[in-house]
């Protein structure tokens, strides 16, 4: 059997896998807050042939230890999620809001369908009141899912508001039309270890199921922004983070990707063309 | 029998297994650190053709003495003998993450190479050229597949976060100034050293190299943010494949040819 077309398909298979991963970066070029993820490749199982079975008879000058090891095409070996600053675009509206230091995110509570709740983890800092009664609203995401403050409890405000300040540390000031205000702490997560993040969609990050299994605890993975640790915080208001995907660098990469698959399919044809020519000696 | 048949049998089987080594390599384009291999080709050993023949002796009788005469030698097929990886140093790509190390060779005495060194769970050690790292869940500085990279008195690296930065030298310093030396090892002769796959290559007896700092005359760079592109050069890699495709196809037609001259042997001689 000739191992060419092995050695391709698998490899191809693994092509197509970054391929749907740089689509899916160039989906969300303009989804706020949304990090991309970049996949790098490992080589596969290597094989050892004994193409000589007397090792006795060959010449003393081979560059190589005994045998041939022999490869069998490439795999996806990590995808990771980086988390680089994107460019930040001024909308002027009060409640966008963008984060300026790598690593920080909003937490949200997700609903699951049994009713249960879980938390999730945005960069997008478009903010948004949702009325929950007549005189009280709660702050949202634009989904509808309720920010949490620093203590993980959504954020209600009584009355009506004029105007919203959040301030560089992530105070958010609310000013009524009857001259009070109410203020709160918007509840920031630093993320130590990126790799342990799953995207649960809707622009979110959350964490794996098996965290346990993985041997390591959310403590681990992030760290809460909260008392003293909140200088930390670098948010501004008024203005949006991008994405951080670069259109270039992902067509680039596309293009790479695509002359690579046609590579592969080229050797397919041409393993194909070898057995064509093996069955066609007599 | 006729001689060539087996010969163009194995001209088949060398060029088919070098197709295969190729498009390891075309696999491999895009893989970080990735050595491209060569075939080295070798014909079979020689053997001795002799011409049989008889001298008459004029006598009455005629008396005839057998004797051999050797014509020369003869290789009666060929084999891929070797893959031989090339240690080039491959291109660097910037990718700006933290944990992406590059080996940069500055100077290498007598074709040496320079690798990072890397430990297995079960203790053995092993070197690679692709600076793909990751931290794990207890902080350890691993390869993409789990191997934890090893610093230069051979222990494992412990971080407090991915914020580090690794300087020139190797030396890396953690966002809590926790500190430690990548372990770079350098072998005189990497050809010697055996693939494993997964990037990884390990010496032929087991041992360790030695370590790449202070060996005389032996100079290399660490660069964050950047990883080595593998050196495989696609477009010969490509051309190698189509003359490679065409040698195998040389090799049918000639056995078609031997094939043609058998047929004639068993069906059309004694035809009247």
């Amino acid at each position: 059997m000739n191992r060419t077309m092995i050695t391709a398909t698998n490899t191809l298979s693994q092509l197509q896998k970054q391929m749907d991963m740089i689509s899916h970066n160039l989906a969300n070029i303009d989804t706020a807050g949304y990090k991309r993820r970049e996949a790098s490749f490992t080589d596969l199982l290597v094989q050892e042939y004994r193409n000589q079975p007397n090792n006795t008879l060959e010449p003393q000058n081979r560059m190589t230890p005994f045998n041939i090891r022999h490869g069998n095409g490439a795999r996806l070996g990590q995808v990771q999620l980086i988390l680089s600053q994107g460019s930040l675009k001024a909308t002027d509206r009060p409640l966008d809001t963008a984060f300026t230091a790598e690593g920080q995110f909003y937490r949200v509570m997700v609903q699951n369908e049994d009713g249960s709740s879980a938390m999730r983890l945005t960069r997008n800092g478009a903010l948004y009141l949702s009325p929950l009664s007549d005189n009280v609203s709660m702050l949202v995401n634009s989904d509808g899912h309720a920010i949490l403050d620093e203590s993980n409890q959504p954020i209600t405000i009584a009355g009506n508001v004029k105007n919203f300040n959040i301030n560089n540390t992530g105070l958010l000031t609310a000013e009524m039309y009857d001259g009070t205000s109410q203020e709160v702490n918007l509840g920031v997560i630093l993320i130590n270890k990126p790799q342990f993040l799953e995207q649960k969609g809707a622009n979110l990050l959350g964490l794996p199921e098996n965290l346990g299994e993985l041997g390591v605890t959310e403590e681990e993975v992030m760290t809460n922004l909260a008392g003293p640790l909140r200088n930390q915080i670098a948010i501004q208001q008024g203005v949006l983070e991008q994405s951080n995907v670069d259109m270039s660098k992902e067509m680039t990469d596309l293009i790479n990707v695509q002359r690579s698959y046609q590579f592969h399919s080229k050797s397919i044809t041409l393993a194909d063309q070898m057995l064509g020519l093996v069955n066609g000696i007599r | 029998m006729f001689k060539g048949f087996y010969t163009v049998a194995s001209g088949m089987l060398a060029q088919q297994r070098r197709t295969e080594m190729l498009t390891n390599n075309m696999s491999n384009a895009n893989t970080p650190g990735y050595k491209a291999d060569q075939a080295g080709m070798r014909a079979f050993p020689e053997m001795l053709l002799q011409r049989f023949d008889k001298q008459q002796i004029p006598t009455e009788k005629g008396l005839n003495l057998p004797f051999a005469k050797e014509i020369g030698t003869i290789n009666t097929g060929v084999y891929m003998q070797e893959a031989i990886p090339k240690f080039i140093q491959g291109d660097l790509r910037e990718t700006g993450r933290k944990t992406d190390v590059a080996l940069l060779d500055i100077n290498m005495p007598d074709n040496g190479s320079v690798f990072f060194t890397v430990r297995n769970t079960d203790g053995t050690v092993r070197y690679t050229r692709n600076g793909n790292f990751t931290i794990d869940a207890q902080g350890y500085l691993t390869t993409g597949s789990g191997h934890y990279v090893l610093n230069s008195a051979g222990q494992q690296i412990q971080l407090s976060s991915d914020r580090f930065t690794v300087n020139e030298g190797g030396v890396l310093t953690g966002e809590n100034g926790e500190s430690a030396t990548l372990g770079v090892a350098y072998a005189n002769n990497p050809l010697r050293m055996i693939k494993e796959g997964d990037g990884l290559f390990r010496t032929e007896d087991g041992g360790e190299l030695p370590t790449a700092v202070g060996t005389a005359g032996v100079q290399f760079s660490t660069q964050q943010g950047f990883l080595e592109q593998s050196n495989v050069d696609i477009s010969r890699t490509m051309t190698d494949m189509m003359s490679a495709y065409r040698a195998f196809e040389a090799n049918q037609k000639i056995l078609q040819a031997y094939d043609k001259s058998m047929e004639k042997a068993a069906n059309e001689i004694g035809r009247l």
